[in-house]
């Protein structure tokens, strides 16, 4: 793994990029689709609602001359026991209805209608209800047959030509709504292919962005795990390094030091016995020999502080039965310890780091807890070590800051340099409970577990 | 029939307070009740064989397939003795002979059917006793006293010459036919109805004409392309509709030409009366078969002007001419304005007509009544309050025009009848296979009319079939809803107070009826008006605006009873409905 790594550039202006282009084309696309849309409802409006409701009008036109035809062909049958005026309302009724469905027509006629032919029909139906007028203005005055022999020689032909020209309209208005239909249905084609086009561009786009997320995740995602693996590397580094310096000066202390304040001791002793018995002199060297008899001690409860010699010679048990009466001495809080399961050897690293890490539990219980009880249990199992710290006090800050800080996170990363567990827990909401959990194949003395560098 | 089975209808199905006033009113001796509970809040009973009915209509049809054998006939409740319950007529055809008919093939005669109410359920056929055993080829009735002497007249419409019975009120009829001067027409007529269109206290006739048919110059149609089939209209000449205005001398004038009712292209089939502009002037709405419908404005100088274009009821929404068959009017969103409804042609639906000032909207499908009559080809219709819940409902009877339909598409030539129950929101919801009796068992449907011939408060249901029997369905309440009926007689206006309208206010409601003549197809209803009440037990306010013009109000009247009001004199509470 490459100890140094280039973050590389950020995946977000690519992104942001993307986004644009995507939202432009969205927008072009709605503002095609809008264009289309509303140039289909121009055709359906102008030409094919118009001509739909045209051609009804017409057919109301032409229903009425129906009407006119068969009404004129009963005057003409002269079955009726009524008098020809009779019609007139009948006619009225017609001629109301028709002069409607005209004004309406014209309302709703397609500009394809030409000057002419709106003359032509306003005026031949101008014509028809003259000749219908002076028809019944013949009947009434009494001259039935002349009023019949008008039906027959104009009337008749006038509707007759009438309907022709109403049936012309509607063969105009059929093509002009094929022609519509055809319009509207170039246009659906039109908007057919762009949608089609867009969705493979739509495709492309996402399919092109996916491809770039996934790099740029991966990028990130490696960068991460090599930040991680450095950190975990220094720290390891860091607290080997501490462990073999304290090491060091542990020996040294009480190699060299230890040596020399007993030999300091011995000669001041001789010393002592050449002088004179009640003499000054030998009540100084007596003095003398007894304070370095007491830095003697100090000495070696130093270097055993710094390094218990007894970890590397005895072990991790026999360290703890030394350590926590004198943890418990020195600070004045009872400590409860239990030992259960069947102890199995282990590794000198591992003995260091379970050691260290409940240290630094029982030196947080006695700093922060404000509890005068501790509670130490170190279980053996077959598959594990479990060692926990439990005190009855105030329990962990949310977030705990400065020394404490460091000293749960140096607890973390011996717990993981030793290939196990720690939790922080808060058994009844009160207290704190801190537990490791080594399995055995990593803290047992045939474990691969090895700090080269800290024996070194 | 006893007590006995009367009080077990009580007590067995009947324990929901409310019904006891009503259960009292109903008749002890009335046969068959029926121990059940409808989920409807009421049920029909046929009670045609008990009550005594065994007419069969006589299309006439001796394989021709002539046009008029499939149209008929209708059918009417009156009161023709004057003693207060309602006697039935039934119209019949005879054979239609063509000329080539060998004489020994002549088949019996038949005539039309009076029948008499025995007050208790049962009825007995006096036709020949009331001298109405002529012989003639009839379609339709309409029901009035036209001489405003107390006792009902029949107009009996006719493929030929139409017939004027006068009653002689001594339980006989008198053919005034041509000393009326309604004589001396062949004709193919259908609907008619008597109404007072110039407010003169007399009634005036009006006539609906079909087509220009006779057995001489029929037309070969064929629906599968084989056999000869009864043909729709447009294989004929229209024919215009008739107005005939009564002198009051007992002779009508014929004022078809002078006041704008004559057209020629008419083929008109059903007649009802309504004020659609409320203008106190009684208006006609005819439905026409396969031509636009017509709605006659009553133009207070005698003549009428058809405005059914302007008011939007001459075709259907989408412009076309439907084959309008039977109408009614009525106030059925309690609007105070006349809402109409038109039976049609298979496939075109009922059209359902929602006043609105003088103009109409088709709410046939919004309403829930047209897709159940999309399939269906309706004749007789009508609006009444069948579960006397204050909303009118529609009652409509179905059945083809010819038995080969089955053939050529997938419609019944029997069909059920429908009932359409008014949710009183603008709702129709139809119930004929819930109400019992049969009533949805297919049939021939033509002629119907409403009536409440046992006196309990509600409408009983006559209907008539094409060349089958006739039914008669008396209604009984179970939900304990009651009605309030009201009896009109006029002094000033025509003694039947036809054109009269009946407001009645209760619970914050206003529900109006007219007094009507026709409407539906062929037929005629009872003229007295049922209000149904539901649980009220009493109304607020009762307005009679009467055809002279004059308004009477009356207070305080409670469900549960019939009244009779007498134009000028006041109201009187009768002994039962």
């Amino acid at each position: 793994m490459p100890r140094s790594h280039a973050p590389g550039s950020s995946p977000t202006a690519g992104l942001i990029f993307g986004l644009i282009i995507t939202l432009a084309a969205v927008v072009a696309y709605s503002w095609y689709i809008t264009r289309q849309i509303s140039g289909l409802r121009a055709v359906q409006n102008n030409l094919v609602d118009r001509n739909r409701k045209d051609s009804l009008q017409l057919l109301r036109v032409q229903n009425d001359l129906n009407n006119i035809a068969l009404a004129m062909r009963d005057m003409l049958d002269n079955a009726e026991p009524y008098p020809l005026t009779a019609y007139s309302a009948q006619f009225r009724q017609i001629r109301s209805d028709l002069d409607a469905a005209i004004r309406q027509e014209e309302q709703v006629s397609v500009s394809t209608r030409t000057p002419e032919q709106r003359e032509y029909l306003s005026k031949s139906l101008a014509q028809f209800w003259d000749a219908m007028d002076r028809m019944f203005a013949l009947a009434a005055s009494g001259n039935e047959k002349e009023a019949r022999t008008q039906i027959q020689l104009s009337l008749q032909a006038r509707q007759e030509a009438l309907s022709t020209a109403v049936a012309r309209l509607l063969v105009q208005n059929n093509e002009a709504q094929e022609q519509a239909a055809s319009q509207v249905r170039e246009i659906y084609d039109r908007v057919e292919r762009q949608v089609y086009l867009f969705l493979a561009a739509t495709l492309i786009a996402i399919v092109l962005t996916s491809l770039y997320l996934i790099r740029a995740n991966r990028r990130v995602f490696a960068h991460v795990a090599a930040l991680s693996e450095q950190r975990s590397d220094l720290a390891q580094k860091l607290i080997s390094t501490q462990e073999s310096t304290l090491r060091y000066i542990s020996r040294e202390l009480h190699d060299e030091f230890g040596q020399i304040l007993t030999a300091i001791g011995a000669m001041l002793g001789r010393a002592g016995n050449h002088a004179p018995e009640g003499s000054p002199l030998r009540k100084d060297l007596q003095e003398v020999r007894e304070i370095t008899q007491q830095t003697l001690e100090n000495v070696r409860s130093l270097s055993q502080a710094l390094h218990p010699v007894m970890l590397d010679e005895s072990g991790l048990e026999s360290t703890l039965d030394w350590y926590l009466p004198t943890i418990e001495r020195q600070s004045g809080m009872r400590i409860f310890y239990e030992k259960t399961g069947s102890p199995f050897a282990l590794d000198g690293t591992a003995a260091v780091n379970i050691y260290r890490i409940t240290q630094e539990a029982l030196n947080n219980a006695i700093r922060h807890s404000g509890s005068k009880e501790a509670w130490v249990r170190l279980r053996f199992s077959p598959q594990s070590l479990e060692m926990e710290v439990e005190d009855k006090g105030r329990g962990f800050p949310a977030a705990p800051t400065g020394r404490q800080g460091i000293g749960l996170v140096a607890m973390r990363e011996r717990a993981e340099l030793l290939g196990g567990t720690i939790e922080f827990l808060h058994p009844g909401g009160s207290g704190t409970l801190i537990r490791l959990r080594v399995p055995r194949e990593k803290a047992g003395a045939d474990g691969k577990q090895n700090f080269s560098a800290a024996r070194g | 029939m006893g007590l006995s089975s009367a009080a077990l209808w009580s007590a067995g199905s009947l324990g929901a307070g409310g019904f006891a006033a009503a259960s009292s009113l109903s008749q002890e001796l009335w046969a068959t009740p029926v121990p059940q509970r409808s989920p409807l809040g009421f049920h029909f009973t046929d009670v045609t064989s008990p009550a005594g009915i065994h007419f069969r209509h006589n299309s006439g049809a001796l394989g021709k397939k002539y046009l008029p054998e499939t149209m008929g006939s209708g059918c009417a409740f009156l009161d023709y003795d004057g003693d207060g319950w309602l006697d039935i007529i039934l119209i019949n055809g005879i054979y239609l002979l063509s000329p080539d008919t060998p004489i020994s093939v002549l088949p019996p005669i038949t005539t039309l059917a009076l029948y008499h109410n025995n007050r208790d359920g049962t009825f007995t056929d006096v036709t020949r006793r009331a001298h109405l055993n002529v012989p003639m080829y009839g379609m339709g009735v309409a029901v009035g006293d036209y001489n405003n002497d107390g006792f009902p007249d029949i107009y009996v419409t006719c493929v030929g010459q139409n017939r004027l019975f006068r009653n002689t009120g001594k339980g006989t009829f008198v053919d005034e036919t041509l000393p009326s001067g309604l004589g001396k027409r062949q004709s193919f007529s259908t609907s008619a109805l008597w109404f007072d269109y110039d407010r003169d206290g007399l009634l005036d006739l009006f006539v609906c004409n079909y087509v220009k048919w006779s057995p001489e110059h029929d037309v070969f149609c064929s629906l599968d392309g084989k056999h000869k089939s009864y043909c729709t209209p447009e294989a004929y000449h229209g024919e215009t509709c008739w107005l005939f205005h009564n002198r009051g001398d007992g002779t009508f004038e014929d004022v078809t030409a002078t006041s704008g009712i004559f057209n020629s292209n008419s083929k008109s089939l059903g007649v009802a009366m309504l004020d659609y502009d409320s203008d106190g002037w009684p208006d006609l709405l005819v439905a026409d078969d396969t031509q636009p419908n017509k709605l006659y404005k009553n133009q207070h100088n005698g003549k009428f002007l058809d405005v059914a274009m302007q008011a939007g009821i001459a075709l259907s929404t989408e412009g076309k001419a439907r084959a309008g068959m039977g109408v009614d009017a009525a106030d059925f969103n309690n609007s105070g304005q006349s809402g109409v409804a038109i039976t049609n042609f298979d496939n075109e639906m009922i059209g359902l007509y929602l006043p609105d000032h003088g103009e109409y909207s088709d709410i046939a499908t919004q309403a829930g009544v047209g897709f159940p009559s999309r399939d269906k080809l309706g004749f007789g219709c009508l609006f009444a309050d069948m579960n006397l819940d204050g909303a009118l409902d529609l009652v409509v009877v179905n059945g083809h025009i010819d038995d080969t339909v089955r053939n050529v598409r997938n419609v019944g030539y029997a069909q059920p009848p429908q009932l359409f129950l008014n949710d009183g929101h603008g709702k129709f919801h139809e119930v004929g296979a819930q109400t019992g009796g049969g009533f949805n068992a297919p049939k021939v449907g033509r002629g119907l009319a409403h009536g409440d011939f046992d006196r309990d408060g509600d409408n009983d249901l006559l209907m008539t079939t094409n060349h089958g029997p006739a039914y008669l369905y008396r209604t009984d309440q179970t939900s304990g809803n009651r009605s309030i009926r009201f009896h009109l007689q006029g002094t000033k206006s025509n003694r039947d107070a036809i054109g009269a309208v009946v407001r009645v206010s209760a619970n914050g409601i206003t529900q109006s009826q007219m007094v009507k003549g026709g409407s539906s197809y062929l037929s005629q209803s009872e003229l007295a008006l049922t209000f149904g009440l539901g649980k009220l037990e009493k109304i607020d306010r009762v307005e009679i605006i009467w055809p002279s013009g004059r308004s009477e109000e009356f207070k305080g009247l409670s469900a549960g009873h019939g009244y009779q009001c007498i134009e000028t004199k006041g109201i009187s509470q009768m002994d039962r409905y």
